[in-house]
């Protein structure tokens, strides 16, 4: 079979060079070694770099993390041929590719940002307009990366659900780099507009007066969000950025790829994936009403809504965290049932893995990452580190084939073929034995949502995380 | 029917089941979590209406509210050490410097070259920091002194800070005779609202006129900051306040916020006092826990005449930097509703913030500007505000 109708992701095999845990022990010990050493090289406030300003290193990492799935994901790892990707030592592979992306990283920042939209657009991109104008240097560089921050943020969701949701279509026949470049442009163009109808109002009433001509203020989601911040969007947006990879990964496109007609499965996909993250992000949203007492606007950190919305952001990225790892490293347990369970335990378990993190996170963050304690510092980005470690991951099984615990191999042609009928999947079918289950499956699920919502005030008054 | 189909319906059942479970549990979240029915079944907030007793009048003098000159000195420096997280003690400002340049300071170094001359020799020991330290002239500081008068007519005078340079807080102190006060111990205390460099680092300054003065700070204090209290000549008895609401006086409490700050701080206290017919007054620091948290907690926990809330004094911490966030709008937007009437805010308020509040209609007290404040917007060094009669 020609592998080159398969992505080189798509055409490899990762196998682990040792049996049982240990290959998952290693590379997780390497990972956060190179985590801790490379959060200390650029971002810790004590160590060398430091670009955790915040909002510059905050910026980097979601930047990082968006050239890493372009170039995985939709440039196939265009320039780079298949047979050196097959053929160089992984080591070399995740240097040369990391190197190439940072370079690609601020040839964007610097170069489109700052020098094109900044000069001939928009000026709160550029800083350097913003100190001519009489805004203090910290702060003009912060507003900058904010605003160039915000929109990778769009961009991790929308790119990514292009390939996983719909397909590359229209474009999945052509080939690179005219499908990447394609597919960057049309999701950069979505990303643009969706930045100007989210985040434009927000950078607009950070300048005084309020920019009334060239961008709606006060904001029309002020009454429903409670806030005039765009921390509104961030809240919705990185839990589409996680649904996607939810989706990818442990649900294995599961349910939607049931549906056998091309254009509504990759329609239904996308907006599926919309649905279901709004539903976390108003979960989210309540949990916290629920464990801390309601809002009241006006007020600062905790207490304040619009920071109560960036924390549904920051607890959606909690859980990216695990599932990421349980399918990088852990094989997707379980396999060994029918799809749909195997789908369901994965859920639960790395909800309640998410959780684990967050308490870790919140208990012990503030010893080793150079950060204080307590949840809602007001330039404390717990996204930062999270997506660190998640940038770490993916040039680990993107870039370097998961050495040094997995090595990759070329996947036979029946298991290539596999991958062409995973499209659209077929082990489900509707039976009145599966009705008569997702009717049951259903009142148990809402049963389930009702329990969590009565146990979080519980929880609210009897656990302290921080003390 | 067959064992086979059986086992087939069996599986089909779990697997409809187990999507239905995560469909299910979606479809909560996303109909019920955020609509109207969600809130209604809220419990509403208990008051605890701890009544922690009545005073006649509040006056407060503000002795410094610039806690420095030059904006884009201050916020430069932080900068160039690497942002709003970096230890305020590493910054290599003075009185913690050391001459290694910026984000090389250390507490242990700085103090070394002063210690033997706290408290009795600030002017020199400024002096010698200055020659080490980032920006020398920029400090200034925040202080003000706080005038209860009890229901009998019993006056008692209090500190709320005690700034940052020693040079301009010894100047303010003998503007304000507040230096005569202290050497004749008629200050009952000196409440540290927080860590940080513009509201404690002035210590000595007080300390050379009354250190057996009894001292409050926050728990979160970190060693560098019980260490300086003991450097800086302290001998008197330190109160570390660890419980949400310290009684002072009737009519006058020390509450306890637990909030990260920047710059590696930990933690806030401000006091509320109860004025006769009139209301809770809220006077703070920075007051890095927000004017509304701060509020709020009152409106919680304290009974207070008239369930009003009256007047606010202090720094409120919104763009102390001249910076922006559109939360603070959300502040602008909403702190009528809580119906303050005497709105006296300076320090890190900041200048946009006071112009926000007057374009909105709010009862914001004017100064005078001078002796170095900025603005006529607000309360400057040297005015007063009185609540009560
Ligand atoms: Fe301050
Ligand atoms: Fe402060």
């Amino acid at each position: 079979m020609d592998t080159s109708s398969f992505s080189y992701l798509e055409s490899r095999k990762l196998v682990k060079r040792w049996s049982g845990p240990i290959p998952a022990l290693i590379n997780t010990f390497l990972i956060l070694a190179f985590f801790y050493l490379t959060w200390w090289i650029f971002q810790d406030p004590r160590g060398l770099m430091r670009m955790y300003t915040p909002y510059v290193g905050y910026m980097v990492c979601r930047w990082m993390l968006i050239i890493f799935i372009w170039l995985a994901y939709i440039f196939d790892f265009w320039p780079f041929k298949r047979t050196w990707l097959n053929k160089t030592h992984p080591l070399i592979k995740g240097a040369v590719l990391t190197i190439v992306s940072v370079a690609a990283m601020i040839l964007l920042i610097k170069g489109f940002f700052v020098e094109i939209l900044g000069n001939f657009g928009i000026a709160y991109f550029n800083p350097d307009r913003l100190i001519a104008m009489g805004i203090t240097d910290f702060y003009s560089i912060e507003y900058a990366a904010e605003a160039i921050m915000m929109f990778a943020a769009i961009a991790s969701w929308l790119s990514p659900s292009w390939v996983v949701a719909c397909e590359n279509a229209p474009w999945q026949k052509i080939g690179q780099p005219a499908r990447g470049i394609t597919i960057v442009l049309v999701t950069f163009f979505f990303s643009m507009v969706v930045y100007f109808v989210t985040m434009h109002s927000h950078m607009a009433i950070l300048f005084y007066p309020w920019q009334k001509f060239t961008a709606i203020c006060p904001p029309y989601w002020e009454q429903f969000a409670n806030t005039v911040s765009g921390n509104f969007h961030i809240a919705w947006i990185m839990c589409c950025t996680v649904v996607v990879w939810q989706f990818e990964t442990i649900w294995e496109r599961y349910p939607f790829n049931l549906i056998k007609h091309d254009t509504l499965r990759r329609v239904a996909s996308f907006f599926g994936i919309i649905i279901i993250a709004l539903a976390l992000c108003f979960f989210l949203f309540y949990a916290q009403d629920l464990v801390w007492g309601q809002t009241i606007r006006g007020t600062r950190r905790l207490m304040a809504p619009d920071w109560r919305w960036l924390h549904v952001g920051e607890m959606a990225i909690f859980w990216l965290v695990p599932t990421l790892y349980l399918n990088f490293y852990c094989g997707n347990w379980p396999t060994k049932f029918s799809r749909p369970v195997n789908v369901c335990i994965r859920t639960i378990v790395t909800a309640l893995l998410a959780v684990v993190v967050y308490v870790i996170y919140y208990k012990t963050s503030h010893l080793f990452l150079g950060t204080q304690k307590g949840f809602s510092h007001p330039q404390q980005f717990p996204m930062i580190p999270m997506i660190w470690l998640i940038n770490i991951f993916l040039m680990n099984v993107w870039f370097m084939d998961g050495w040094p615990g997995w090595k990759a191999v070329p996947k036979t042609e029946e298991e290539l073929a596999e991958v062409h009928e995973e499209i659209v999947a077929s082990d489900v079918k509707w039976t009145p034995g599966i009705a008569k289950g997702l009717v049951i499956g259903l009142l148990v699920g809402l049963a389930l949502y009702t329990a969590v919502i009565y146990l979080l005030p519980w929880i609210g008054a009897n656990f302290t995380i921080i003390k | 029917m067959s064992n086979d189909t059986k086992n087939v319906s069996r599986r089909d059942f779990v697997k409809g089941a187990a999507t239905g479970l995560v469909a299910g549990a979606f479809a909560g979240m996303g109909m019920y979590s955020y609509s109207p029915w969600a809130y209604e079944r809220l419990p509403k907030t208990e008051r605890k209406m701890h009544d922690f007793g009545t005073c006649r009048s509040v006056r407060v003098t503000n002795i410094s509210e610039t806690s420095w000159f030059n904006n884009a000195h201050l916020i430069g420096d932080i900068h160039e050490a690497g942002g709003l997280l970096v230890n305020q003690y590493t910054l290599n400002w003075a009185p913690f410097a050391n001459g290694k340049g910026s984000a090389q300071g250390s507490y242990d170094d700085g103090i070394s070259s002063i210690k033997d001359l706290l408290p009795h020799d600030i002017e020199k020991a400024w002096e010698i920091q200055k020659k080490l330290a980032l920006h020398p002239e920029n400090p200034g500081g925040y202080s003000c002194l706080i005038e209860v008068e009890e229901l009998d007519g019993t006056m008692h005078k209090y500190l709320l800070d005690t700034g940052w340079s020693y040079k301009w807080m010894n100047d303010c102190f003998k503007r304000e005779g507040i230096d005569q006060m202290l050497r004749d111990q008629e200050i009952e205390a000196l409440f540290i609202s927080h860590e940080h460099w513009d509201h404690f680092w002035g210590l000595p300054v007080t300390m050379k006129y009354d250190n057996r003065i009894p001292l409050y700070v926050h728990d979160g204090f970190y060693d560098e900051g019980l260490q300086y209290i003991k450097d800086s000549g302290y001998k008197g008895e330190l109160t570390i306040a660890n419980k949400p609401v310290t009684p002072i006086i009737p009519g006058m409490a020390l509450l306890k916020f637990d909030v990260p700050i920047i710059n590696r701080v930990f933690g806030e206290t401000s006091l509320a006092f109860n004025i006769k017919d009139k209301g809770l007054v809220l006077i703070s620091g920075c007051c890095h826990q927000g004017i509304l948290k701060f509020a709020d907690f009152a409106y919680a926990n304290l009974k207070y005449d008239n369930d009003k809330f009256y007047g606010i004094y202090g720094g409120l911490h919104i763009s102390p930097f001249e910076d922006w966030d559109p939360k603070y709008d959300d502040l602008v937007i909403s702190l009528g509703q809580w119906g303050f009437e005497r709105i006296g805010c300076n320090h890190c308020t900041g200048h946009l913030t006071a112009k926000k509040f007057i374009e909105s209609g709010y009862p914001v007290v004017r100064g005078t500007a001078r002796f170095r404040s900025a603005s006529k917007d607000y309360l400057g060094n040297g005015d007063k505000i009185t609540f009560g009669c």
